[in-house]
């Protein structure tokens, strides 16, 4: 005799038995005592305004540059600005030096970490 | 020497950086030069106890001593052979004095006007060469792209001489490096010539693509 589908449906689905599916872990349930430093790198897309500035000032000269003079130091200034912060801020991360605050780089944060692991 | 590198492995084992010189980082370049010295005066008592680098064996106090020259001599070099890149240099300043002090001799007007110091040539050649930027290629979505990207001021010196000596060593057999070489320095001083068209090729290929400078992440 066939039952019709509802009455089942009502009854609802009968969950997995644990003997038949065992839980398997397959990436540990507990979070890492490291953080990555991939996001603290950054973004290297710097001085793109005045790039843009430069090419309208040496398309508008056809690329004779005694002509943009302003524009062209502009431009250097800015990309040696951006190198020398860069290099700073890579000169802090490296001095590893912990301070308290809530704006850590990924350093700091390792050794914090480090420090206070997660209890197993 | 063994002293020298006892240090670099102690500096090593604290700052766990393996470097490539026998000088630990806090090792400052020596000043060479009497002048730069007598500029740096003030800050002498600075430079006590901060350990110095000892100077290089080619490194001179002379009138003749150029910086520029001592870099054009280095690219110049193959194998080794620095002496042979020094006479190859100074002949090609010799061709370039020679040259001028024909123009000067045969123009009309004002013969001041015309550069016969071949020194000065040769480094307003190498800044007439000197590029603003240079394209990198990014592969993006399988497709590499030319990207426009920004150049330090070292870099583009580099790239400037290169241009230059490559530009020199593009002859035939019979041509002699030091003919070809001031040929190009005089066209490049004088903002003409392959080299600074190079630069301008350049520039316009950067223009073209400078819908993609935002494409550089790296």
């Amino acid at each position: 005799m066939r039952v019709p589908s509802a009455l089942f449906a009502a009854r609802g689905r009968a969950p997995q038995s644990e003997k038949d599916v065992p839980f398997q872990e397959i990436l540990p349930l507990r979070l890492k005592n490291t953080v990555s430093g991939k996001a603290d790198s950054g973004n290297d897309v710097a001085c793109l305004q005045e790039m843009g500035v430069l090419f309208a000032c040496l398309k508008d000269n056809e690329f004779v540059e005694k002509y943009c003079h302003k524009e062209i130091s502009q431009f250097q200034n800015c990309y040696k600005c951006y190198m020398d912060r860069k290099f700073e801020a890579k000169k802090t991360v490296n001095q590893g030096i912990v301070q308290p605050g809530s704006n850590l780089n990924y350093k700091q944060l390792n050794k914090y970490m480090r420090r206070y692991p997660n209890p197993l | 020497m063994s002293f020298l590198s006892r240090i670099a492995e102690k500096t090593t084992k604290f700052s766990c950086l393996r470097l490539m010189s026998v000088y630990p980082t806090h090792y400052i370049d020596p000043i060479v030069q009497k002048e730069k010295q007598n500029e740096q005066k003030s800050e002498l008592s600075k430079l006590y106890h901060i350990p110095i680098k000892a100077a290089v064996n080619k490194s001179s106090d002379t009138v003749f001593h150029d910086d520029t020259k001592e870099k054009m001599i280095n690219y110049i070099t193959k194998k080794g052979n620095s002496v042979l890149a020094r006479t190859l240099l100074s002949k090609t300043l010799e061709l370039i004095k020679r040259t001028q002090t024909e123009h000067m001799n045969l123009a009309k007007g004002d013969k001041n006007a015309i550069n016969t110091n071949a020194e000065t040539l040769l480094k307003q050649a190498v800044e007439n060469c000197r590029p603003l930027l240079q394209v990198t290629a990014i592969k993006r979505g399988g497709v590499t792209y030319q990207v426009p990207v920004p150049i330090t001021t070292r870099r583009s010196y580099f790239l400037a001489m290169k241009w230059l000596l490559e530009a020199a060593r593009e002859k035939e057999r019979k041509v002699s490096l030091p003919e070809k070489l001031a040929w190009e320095i005089l066209d490049a001083a004088h903002g003409q010539g392959r080299v600074v068209k190079r630069k301008d090729d350049l520039h316009r290929q950067c223009e073209s693509n400078r819908a993609y400078a935002h494409y550089r992440w790296s």
